[in-house]
């Protein structure tokens, strides 16, 4: 009999503890795929975030590290530059990468640490329960702006694919998102471009990953896919942003 | 030990962490360590055979969870930095504590607090010492007194960090920083294949291993129970086995002062100068901060302690909970910035002398 | 055995230099050493003082009562005069014209100045005053220093012999 299909390898047997609805699960499958696929387990570190992917180790039998609050891309700056042929993986939210730790993702981006940076925004803080973020959306509501997002209290979104993409030293931005069968792969192509790119030592590869947040935004699943492509994309347009491929950077 | 040099305390210790096999040093620039930085950045590219990886981070936030980084993937990694920027470190010191990861860092104290001057001082002694940093951690805090032996406890940094899997401290100052002295350079130490080292981040070979996973988060009691036994596991081995100081002339003395690093030296001349006009004094002078070595006071009761810093009075604290509370205990306080003069200590020796 | 030394001039007249010379020497003959130098915030023409310990044991780093002080200008004396030793030697350059106010009794006036102009280049009076110094500190050989002298000119081979003839006219010195 012919497997069409099977769980990835890399994929321990644990259940996953996200939210349902959560798009981190299908991002994480789709890193799981790649894994297998481009045979990187042998030879890979994922840097984890603090944030709802915290428990993500769990889920997955290769060499991990949990870093500090913000801190990812510090830490896989260590780790890369000790171990330059080592595959490294930074995986960061929104609050843990554009709040607390933007001056660790924009130097180590200044810098072209040549890692793989895949980052999920929702717009929103997930684990500590729905805090507005620098990604939340003018007059999102958030439990720390109830009325809604402000310019006086919170200032303004920033889009993180493109402000890196005007970087030097990042040779691939991308935007996409989870909210179809057809964003899932055009998502999966996106990191498995920042994949192979990392691995031919060409500079920073990030991915910018717009994903449903149903629990803290108080929706529906269904109606959480459906307000990225009606709303979110209006802030965030999915999109490539740099691409230096085949211009030898 | 090998040649005998003329070197600035800074650079002789750079020099002593290059020969430890330190590969690899994430700096951000303060005063007075940055020639720590200059050194390693500038043998990156005249002594490329050392192998070599210099970056200046962004701040020192990330300088500290970039050594984090490379001490995970197995390699020798440091800082040096300053009282201020070691307040930024914090966080990751109490994050590779608990990660059990054997980070290196130089720390040059100078007077605080807030920004503070940039010359000599020992205002770090609290935040060496009491962690600083969130939750139940220690460090091994090394406090030399020479420019040789700050190259020499550089390098047994590296060794001691590797065998209980924690964070060393070579806490030196403005001034040690600065001197320039004759110093007998220590030499090579072996160092061992990453791939050996605890734990490490190197690529998972499911057919050779079980994976590597550095987690500090606890999830639930039976989480904090488990990680914080096995972290005061690891802080009572090196409690056990690497208190260091030294005596001077204890036996006979009726004052004991208690100094450590440069402030030590200011002492022993005004021991000298003390006992040639018929004082009986001696000296206690602590090499590790923490562990502090509460042994060296075991025998002395009865005696007056005079503890010497260049701070409001931190390490007297350690001096009472050595003694018990049970003996006199005096305060020879000094801001910092300079040194004082073995005479000031000298002065309050007399003094402490006429009491009865 | 203990030696405190202190000298200090302003930028340009070679005291860092002279410095680490006497360093040099005292390592070579087997003392612990500490030079401890400060620099004033000018580039040009600002403060340069060291503190030289020159020890058997392991001794405090500063100077407090200097066994040997050596001052090239009016502003050093001001600064450092206090730190004269009352068992030390205070040498003075002859330019300074300001009577020292000082625990020191031993005060030597040297024309360093005028006797390197004299050897025909002002700026060897720093050699000079190393030999003036090398008279209160016998445990350094006189010959080491010749020989340091000759290592750090070895770039410059012509300076060599007025450097040396600098050192001795400060060694066998009488007003």
């Amino acid at each position: 009999m012919k497997t069409i299909y099977e769980r990835p390898r890399v994929f321990t047997d644990a259940i996953t503890t996200y939210c349902g609805g959560c798009g981190h699960g299908i991002v994480n499958k789709l890193i799981a795929e790649l894994i297998d696929e481009m045979g990187l387990q042998r030879n890979g570190i994922i840097v984890w975030p603090i944030g709802c992917s915290c428990l993500a180790d769990k889920f997955f039998d290769m060499d991990q590290i949990m870093a500090l609050h913000g801190r990812a891309p510090a830490t896989a700056t260590g780790i890369k530059r000790a171990e330059p042929d080592k595959f490294v993986l930074v995986y960061q939210g929104d609050g843990d990468m554009v709040s607390e730790g933007m001056a660790e993702i924009m130097h180590a981006a200044i810098r072209g640490e040549k890692f793989s940076v895949i980052f999920i925004n929702n717009a929103i803080y997930g684990m500590t329960g729905g805090q507005v973020a620098p990604t939340t959306l003018m007059g999102q509501k958030a439990t720390t702006a109830p009325m809604g997002r402000e310019a006086v209290n919170s200032g303004y979104p920033i889009n993180m694919a493109e402000t890196l993409a005007t970087l030097q030293g990042v040779c691939y931005a991308e935007r996409v998102t989870v909210t179809s069968p057809q964003n899932v792969m055009k998502t999966k192509k996106a990191i498995k471009k920042a994949f192979d790119l990392q691995l031919a030592g060409k500079g920073m590869t990030f991915v910018e990953v717009l994903s449903p947040c149903p629990t803290n935004w108080g929706m529906q699943p269904k109606k959480a896919l459906e307000w990225i492509d009606d709303v979110m994309v209006q802030q965030y347009p999915l999109g490539v942003f740099k691409d230096e491929e085949g211009e030898g950077a | 030990m090998s040649e005998k040099v003329f070197m600035q305390g800074n650079m002789a210790m750079a020099e002593s962490a290059i020969r430890a096999g330190c590969k690899l040093f994430f700096g951000y620039p303060i005063t007075p360590s940055s020639e720590v930085a200059e050194y390693f950045a500038r043998v990156m590219f005249s002594r490329p055979e050392e192998g070599i990886t210099f970056i200046q981070a962004e701040t020192e936030v990330a300088a500290f969870n970039m050594i984090a980084g490379a001490v995970a993937a197995g390699h020798r990694a440091m800082t040096a930095t300053s009282g201020p920027g070691y307040s930024l470190g914090q966080e990751a010191m109490s994050f590779m504590s608990c990660a059990d990861l054997p980070a290196v860092v130089l720390d040059i104290m100078r007077p605080g607090p807030g920004d503070g001057d940039i010359m000599a001082g020992q205002s770090d002694y609290y935040q060496l010492t009491r962690g600083g940093g969130h939750g139940d951690y220690r460090n091994l805090i090394l406090a030399p007194y020479t420019v040789e032996e700050g190259c020499q406890l550089m390098q047994e940094a590296f060794v001691l960090a590797e065998k209980y899997h924690n964070p060393v401290v070579v806490a030196s100052d403005g001034n040690l920083a600065k001197l320039r002295e004759s110093v007998e350079l220590p030499g090579r130490l072996e160092v061992p294949d990453p791939e050996t080292q605890y734990n490490v981040l190197s690529g998972f070979d499911p057919a050779v291993r079980e994976k590597h996973v550095f987690l500090t988060g606890m999830n639930g009691v039976a989480e904090v129970i488990m990680i914080n036994e096995r972290l005061q596991k690891k802080f009572r081995a090196i409690a056990e086995n690497e208190v260091r100081y030294e005596r001077y002339q204890c036996e006979d003395a009726d004052i004991v002062l208690v100094a450590y690093g440069s402030l030590a030296r200011v002492c022993i001349s005004a021991m000298k100068q003390a006992r040639e006009e018929g004082i009986k004094v001696g000296m206690i002078r602590p090499i590790t901060l923490w562990p502090y070595p509460e042994q060296a006071f075991a025998d002395l009761n009865g005696k007056k302690f005079l503890c010497c810093e260049l701070s409001a009075g931190q390490m007297i604290d350690d001096v009472k909970l050595a003694v018990e509370n049970k003996h006199d205990v005096y305060l020879f306080s000094r801001w910092g910035s300079i040194l004082p003069s073995p005479k000031e200590v000298l002065a309050d020796i007399r003094k402490l002398n006429e009491v009865k | 055995m203990k030696k405190e030394l202190l000298f200090s001039g302003i930028g340009g007249q070679g005291i860092m230099n002279l410095g680490e010379i006497l360093c040099a020497a005292a390592i070579k003959a087997g003392y612990n050493v500490t030079f401890s130098p400060v620099y004033g915030a000018e580039k040009r023409g600002g403060r340069t003082m060291c503190n030289i310990v020159i020890s058997t044991e392991i001794e405090c780093q500063i100077v407090s009562e200097a066994d040997v002080m050596l001052i090239m200008d009016e502003a050093s004396l001001a600064d450092y005069q206090h730190l004269a030793g009352e068992k030390g030697v205070l040498i003075l350059n002859s330019q300074v014209e300001t009577k020292p106010d000082c625990p020191c009794k031993n005060i030597q006036v040297v024309p360093f100045i005028e006797k390197a102009m004299e050897l025909g280049n002002a700026k060897v009076a720093n050699m000079i005053a190393l030999g003036f110094v090398l008279r209160y500190l016998d445990f350094i050989p006189y010959g080491t220093v010749e020989d340091l002298i000759r290592e750090t000119f070895a770039g410059k081979a012509k300076l060599i012999p007025l450097n040396l003839v600098a050192l001795k006219t400060g060694y066998e010195y009488t007003a």
